[in-house]
């Protein structure tokens, strides 16, 4: 695969989750991401490429970013179904084509969900959410403060965003390379990356990260209580009982959102009676 | 409808697309949408606000496997457009969040629906190949639309009720609003504390 290849499926890649939905997922994506890569390689044979593209539109599904180890794979095993010379061998190297193709994306899925949703997303926010209040910028106060400079309002944001794109648009581009010249044994590059290592020492840090958010936090609230104490009391307490009932609330996977809106609710009727 | 409501709607639409079917490069996030909406809306820092809010409020809903989050897009646009008229951040996060769950079950039933259309296009593909660009271009451009006008509908009809709420809202429930929208950023981060402390070894 050469890097103008490489090019065109990592472009493409952010097309992956076009059309998608409940029964074959991200099959459109995948067809659109490839079909450059099967052009090429079936440019001798174009009456193999609807038996080849019926393979491709059958069911996908996994993580935009992490899914780039699928495209080597898969590359990698096109080229081998396509040098077969008999019927049988073909017919050996679909079956073990489907194979990496469900397998991988599987894998890849539940590391990118792990690493790139539930780790480096909160992570970047709160990366961004110290920014803001290192900068002068209390999105605590409900009484707004006056208009910050529009470096102030974007610099967090941006970095927010270059973190997680740095990190994301690195995996998915050495996804690509990786998983095609590396072989099965070792798990398509997979293992080229420390990946618990990694979402491990993240996750510290961002607990670590959220217990400061939190101490900053309580900061700003204390500095109300000097001024307003019946008011800061009845908050603190208020703020304190939804904050217990959030946890109780995560253990019963009812997110947040709701919480909120249940909050609005006690809210009004505690402030009528 | 203002000009920049209008505006509004157009590149909430564009960002929205970023969320699942093209590009995913976080500019759907809170914190990144919410403070381009408002430069148009011209109140940076409820911007800045609504944006963290958002995030900290969503932040324990991820996209994982077929899971449908709240979208951060529309409820920062709700939330921004409808402060344009005067009404209090705290009343109108309430219809961005409202919005931002009807919009996701609204999506829901799309991806469901989207069988024939499905059918349609891997025929087509398999018959010429070519016309993955086509299947491609046309399943971005009708969720562009579709986005806009689910918005554009949103902050209409919001809009009245808004107006028509605040007006009639007693001074204690504005009170009971502002209580419940100050708990925000303390539900979002006590959420945050359970995200990292799960195993990974």
């Amino acid at each position: 695969m050469n890097f103008k290849l490489q090019l065109a499926l990592f472009l493409r890649s952010f097309f992956l989750q076009t059309g998608w939905n409940y029964r074959k997922y991200q099959n459109i994506g995948l067809t659109f991401v490839m079909w450059p890569f099967l052009k090429k390689l079936y440019h001798n044979d174009p009456d193999a490429l609807p038996s080849v593209l019926i393979r491709y539109l059958q069911n996908f599904n996994s993580h935009p970013v992490m899914a780039s180890f699928c495209f080597g794979a898969l590359a990698r095993q096109e080229e081998a179904i396509a040098k077969t010379k008999t019927a049988k061998e073909m017919e050996q190297q679909i079956i073990l084509w489907a194979e990496i193709k469900r397998g991988l994306s599987i894998t890849t899925a539940s590391i990118g969900d792990r690493l790139f949703w539930g780790t480096l997303k909160p992570l970047s926010l709160l990366a961004a959410l110290f920014i803001w209040l290192v900068l002068g910028v209390n999105f605590f106060e409900t009484q707004l403060p006056p208009n910050p400079s529009l470096g102030y309002v974007f610099s967090a944001g941006i970095v927010a965003f270059v973190v997680f794109n740095a990190i994301a648009l690195f995996v998915k581009w050495k996804g690509i390379s990786l998983s095609y010249y590396n072989e099965d044994h070792r798990c398509f590059g997979l293992t080229r990356f420390h990946w618990n290592e990694t979402i491990y020492h993240a996750k510290r840090l961002g607990l670590l990260f959220t217990i400061g958010m939190i101490l900053i936090g309580v900061y700003y609230f204390m500095q109300t209580a000097l001024v307003q104490n019946v008011q800061f009391m009845t908050r603190a307490v208020l703020v304190l009982f939804f904050i217990s009932i959030s946890f109780i609330t995560r253990r019963l996977r009812i997110p947040n959102m709701y919480l909120y809106l249940v909050a609005v609710a006690v809210f009004n009727i505690v402030c009528y009676l | 409808m203002t000009p920049a409501i209008f505006a509004l709607c157009l590149l909430a639409a564009f960002l929205e697309l970023d969320t699942t079917y093209a590009g995913q490069l976080t500019f759907s996030r809170g914190i990144i949408a919410a403070p381009i909406f408002s430069l148009i809306t011209g109140d940076t820092m409820a911007g800045i606000q609504v944006g963290v809010f958002t995030e900290l409020l969503f932040a324990d809903v991820n996209p994982l496997g077929g899971i449908l989050p709240p979208s951060a897009v529309v409820c920062s646009l709700v939330t921004l457009a409808l402060h344009t008229l005067g009404i209090e951040l705290y009343i109108t996060f309430i219809f961005g969040v409202i919005a931002a769950l009807l919009f996701a079950i609204i999506e829901k039933y799309r991806r469901k629906s989207r069988f024939r259309w499905l059918i349609y296009w891997e025929q087509k593909i398999t018959q010429k190949p070519t016309t993955i660009y086509q299947a491609i271009s046309m399943s971005l451009l009708t969720s562009f639309l579709i986005n806009f006008l689910l918005l554009f509908l949103f902050i209409w009809l919001g809009s009245y009720l808004a107006v028509w709420i605040s007006s009639h809202l007693p001074s204690q429930a504005q009170i009971a609003c502002n209580f419940a929208y100050m708990a925000v950023p303390w539900i979002g981060l006590a959420a945050l504390v359970p995200e990292f402390r799960l195993k990974t070894r």
